[in-house]
């Protein structure tokens, strides 16, 4: 019976225009004998929750759970990942390099502290998105300080009123409807804060154990885009908005060597200096069945093309279309030119028709395509009955 | 003179006390709770006025025009930048520390003088704290436009990929900014709600129209003002505030070891942690200062930001601002003690170098300009706070100017040496972030209540508390 006994107390409110009043109101009600259930203020009142009878909240402890939670899950996590799944040394550190590992475990501390005590806090005081407040005084956030109380056991709303009004309340009011009163929540039970923890645990648990679990090994995991295996680069031969020319490949500037090729030539185009080529220049190899078998491919790939097979124009593409004729490569001028004007001439292209093949064939390719032009004029030199090419020319090693 | 209890109370001194600093009201003009109430929260009841629109069209022609110059960036590379293999960081990191570095006044308004009991704080805590989030959200373009392929910018963080999953580097100072950066921006974030809330279900119970009031009402989450949840508040706001503290002096730390961690002469030096800190409060709290006497000014705030506001904090300034100088001093000594010649040769190179105009405006802006605040007269008069206040951001700016170019151009090798020139587009981005601090910020001074309005009557009476 005395359990029920004070569920039909009636309920009162009162309100006041200063902190001061309000405070020293809820003191008197208190000290009278009547249950001051909550205030309500624009701004917290200092002393009130003394006057209350309100304990400190709870609530640094679940920052402290937390900070503690988030500095394990960063060390944990960075040891991890550093050490464990993915062992990489990098500037000479050891793997688990604590030092480097606090000031990421500082952050995840603080974060997690945060972000819990914060979220703590909302649970415990039931703060949530809503549409209808509760207990919500119109002043309340303005400039009105506000009481709700029950009444003492027998005592009448009259007398308390009297009283109220003595100590300064601008307006007071009997509550019909109880709404002001709240039962005491899950979370300021003592086992509160623990609970919280224990409840938000299955969450961090799950998240810290994606890695462990979002494992394949078999097979590639789902990438989020093209990445790495799909870089933006420049293609060779693409236009260019950026680059001068408008062209990705840009021309080396002049005087550029290459880096795997052979020194330049001491020698510019003109007739003159294919002369004076043909008088320095000999030529370094000497016919090998391998040198014969590259200058013959060399040939036939470049220069037969005009020149014909056989270096006699014969199936020259620019003769069948009465383009003009080239130089018969067998003639008697071309015999006895000297093998370094030749390579001038496949270098650098002759005087009048032919264009330099210095840029397609290597320099040893263009000596033995020299080579093998000499074989070709001996081919032509013999009578005619004879094979137009001998296997084993003349100076080759079998 | 006052007692230091007096600066910690608030409390003026009985007697005939001296109508200064500390001993004037927090709050100008007698007022009471309701006007205090209606007043804070006119801005955002009533149609901005015709100086907002054409402040936020400036404001939004900047953000605009750095948006164009970001758009360029991306889609033609950062060869349109004026970094060159020498100089690979310049502008965009510049511009990051340096809103990095505003960004910290805010939080350390809020925690660090809470803690330490200052009550002017309230008045300029919440716009202090919307700065902080404003900075810190134009600081974090920077990095993130240089990455030159933004869209991958959540390689930053250790997320199961598949590449092995090869983690982050956590040995990485870059990596440790990443972190210490937004994890500042989620707890400031959350600083500024909570102290926020109380604020909303004010603006929540005021609102006239239907949409407003149902924005408010999740935002405000049902708050009531009952004494219970004001006490359980003000503890979490301790807390938070404990927390940022420490938060507040490790960003600029770990932003200081970007450069600190590596071997360049002229960042390797231990000096660059407390020294970055300094200059930080040094320029958030100039940084308050600019927004404030506008603000104060063009929405009629003076009595609420009253000169006590601006002196108090024009002596953190001066203290923040010598203890950089000496930071400068004191790199020049460690160079030449060190006895290593590169390590000279930088620090003759910043001052008598190619950037040596940089290097004295910087010296000028930072160490000169804010020893007129020994002058009672210059720290309350808001006209001659405002222009040292610009001199010192810009100082401020060319500080991590000159620490970032200076050290780079001329390194070990001479065959390397460069120089650096910005590119229009450079110049634009930079011009681009302050359209969007200035943009947020208007928006915001017309949205929220620009004054922590719960905080502020608590101070009305501060001799009695």
């Amino acid at each position: 019976m005395p359990n029920t006994e004070h569920l039909r107390r009636s309920r009162f409110r009162a309100s006041f225009a200063d902190p001061d009043r309000l405070l020293f109101a809820v003191k008197h009600l208190r000290a009278a004998g009547h249950t001051v259930l909550d205030t309500y203020s624009p701004f917290p009142v200092h002393g009130m929750d003394e006057a209350l009878g309100v304990r400190p909240s709870r609530l640094p402890r679940a920052c402290l759970a937390f900070a503690a939670l988030g500095l394990t899950l960063a060390f944990g996590f960075q040891i991890w990942s550093s050490a464990v799944d993915y062992p990489l040394r990098m500037g000479g550190k050891p793997l688990i390099a604590l030092p480097a590992f606090i000031p990421v475990a500082f952050e995840l501390t603080v974060l997690l502290a945060g972000l819990g005590v914060v979220a703590s806090f909302f649970a415990v005081a039931r703060m949530w998105p809503r549409l209808h407040v509760s207990d919500l005084h119109p002043g309340a956030n303005d400039d009105r300080f506000i009481l709700a109380a029950e009444l003492a056991m027998d005592t009448q709303f009259s007398a308390v009123a009297a009283d109220l009004d003595a100590l300064g309340a601008v307006e007071m009011s009997l509550l019909v409807e109880d709404r002001l009163v709240k039962g005491a929540s899950f979370w300021d039970r003592p086992a509160g804060a623990g609970a919280l923890i224990l409840a938000c645990l299955p969450a961090f648990l799950l998240v810290a154990s994606v890695p462990l679990f979002n494992r394949d090994f078999q097979k590639r995991n789902l990438a989020w885009d093209g990445g790495m295996g799909a870089p933006v680069s420049a293609q060779a031969f693409d236009a260019s908005a950026v680059l001068r020319g408008g062209l990705v490949l840009q021309a080396p500037p002049p005087g550029t060597l290459s880096r795997s090729g052979a020194a330049p030539l001491a020698f510019a185009p003109g007739k003159t200096e294919a002369e004076r080529a043909g008088r320095e220049l000999i030529n370094p190899y000497q016919p090998t069945q391998a040198r014969f078998n590259r200058g013959k491919a060399m040939f036939e790939r470049v220069c037969a093309t005009c020149h014909g097979r056989e270096g006699d124009n014969n199936g020259s593409v620019v003769v069948n279309r009465g383009a003009f004729a080239p130089t018969v490569l067998v003639s008697p001028l071309v015999r006895d030119m000297p093998d370094g004007r030749l390579f001038h001439i496949a270098t650098y292209g002759g005087p009048m028709k032919m264009k330099g093949y210095g840029d397609l064939l290597s320099r040893e390719d263009r000596w033995l395509v020299v080579l093998y032009i000499r074989e070709l004029q001996k081919a032509a030199a013999r009578p005619t009955s004879a094979p137009a090419v001998t296997p084993l020319p003349g100076g080759v090693q079998p | 003179m006052a007692h230091d209890a007096d600066v910690l109370t608030g409390a003026a001194l009985s007697g005939n006390p001296e109508q200064y600093g500390h001993n004037l009201p927090l709050i100008d003009g007698n007022k009471s709770y309701s006007q205090v109430t209606a007043e804070v929260f006119a801005p955002t009841e009533r149609r901005p006025p015709a100086l907002w629109w054409i402040a936020i069209a400036i404001t939004f022609s900047m953000l605009s025009l750095g948006a164009w110059a970001v758009f360029q960036t991306l889609t033609r590379g950062i060869g349109t930048w004026g970094l060159n293999r020498t100089v690979g960081w310049a502008f965009d990191i510049t511009n990051f520390v340096f809103w990095v570095g505003i960004g910290h006044a805010g939080t350390l308004i809020s925690a660090i003088l809470f803690l330490f009991r200052q009550r002017w704080r309230t008045s300029i805590n919440r716009a202090a704290e919307a700065m902080t989030l404003f900075a810190v959200m134009c600081a974090g373009t920077f990095p993130i436009i240089h990455m030159g392929r933004p869209w991958l910018a959540f390689w930053a963080t250790p997320y199961p990929n598949s590449r092995g999953p090869l983690w982050v580097n956590f040995k990485s100072p870059l990596l440790w900014d990443v972190m210490a950066i937004s994890t500042y921006f989620i707890i400031s974030l959350t600083f500024w709600y909570i102290g926020l809330i109380p604020d909303l279900a004010t603006q929540r119970d005021r609102a006239k129209t239907k949409l407003k009031r149902t924005v408010l009402s999740i935002f405000s989450l049902g708050w009531n003002g009952s004494n219970r949840t004001w006490s359980r508040y003000e503890t979490v706001y301790m807390l938070l505030a404990g927390l940022s503290t420490p938060l507040v002096v490790s960003v600029h730390t770990i932003v200081s070891m970007d450069f600190a961690t590596s071997v360049i002469p002229g960042w390797h030096a231990t000096i660059f942690p407390p020294y970055f800190v300094a200059g930080a409060v040094f320029s958030g709290f100039a940084m308050v200062l600019t927004l404030m006497i506008i603000a104060r000014k063009v929405m009629n705030l003076e009595e609420y930001i009253t000169t006590r506001h601006l002196e108090a904090m024009t002596k953190v300034v001066l203290a923040t601002g010598m203890i950089v100088g000496l930071a400068y001093a004191t790199e020049f000594f460690t160079a030449w003690y060190s006895g290593n010649p590169y390590e000279r040769y930088v620090f003759l190179n910043r001052a008598l170098g190619p950037f040596a105009w940089a290097y004295w405006m910087m010296v000028g802006c930072n160490v000169l300009s804010p020893q007129f605040f020994w002058f009672r007269k210059v720290r309350t008069t808001p006209w001659m706070i405002f222009i040292l206040s610009i001199f010192v951001n810009i100082g401020m700016w060319f500080e991590r100017f000159v620490i970032i170019v200076t050290s780079l151009h001329r390194d070990y090798l001479p065959s390397s040496w460069a120089m650096y020139r910005p590119t229009f587009i450079e110049v634009a981005i930079f011009i681009g972030s302050f359209g969007l601090f200035f943009t947020l910020f208007l928006i915001f001074t017309r949205v929220l209540p620009m004054i922590a309005a719960s905080e502020v009557k608590g101070v009305l009476k501060n001799a009695e508390h």
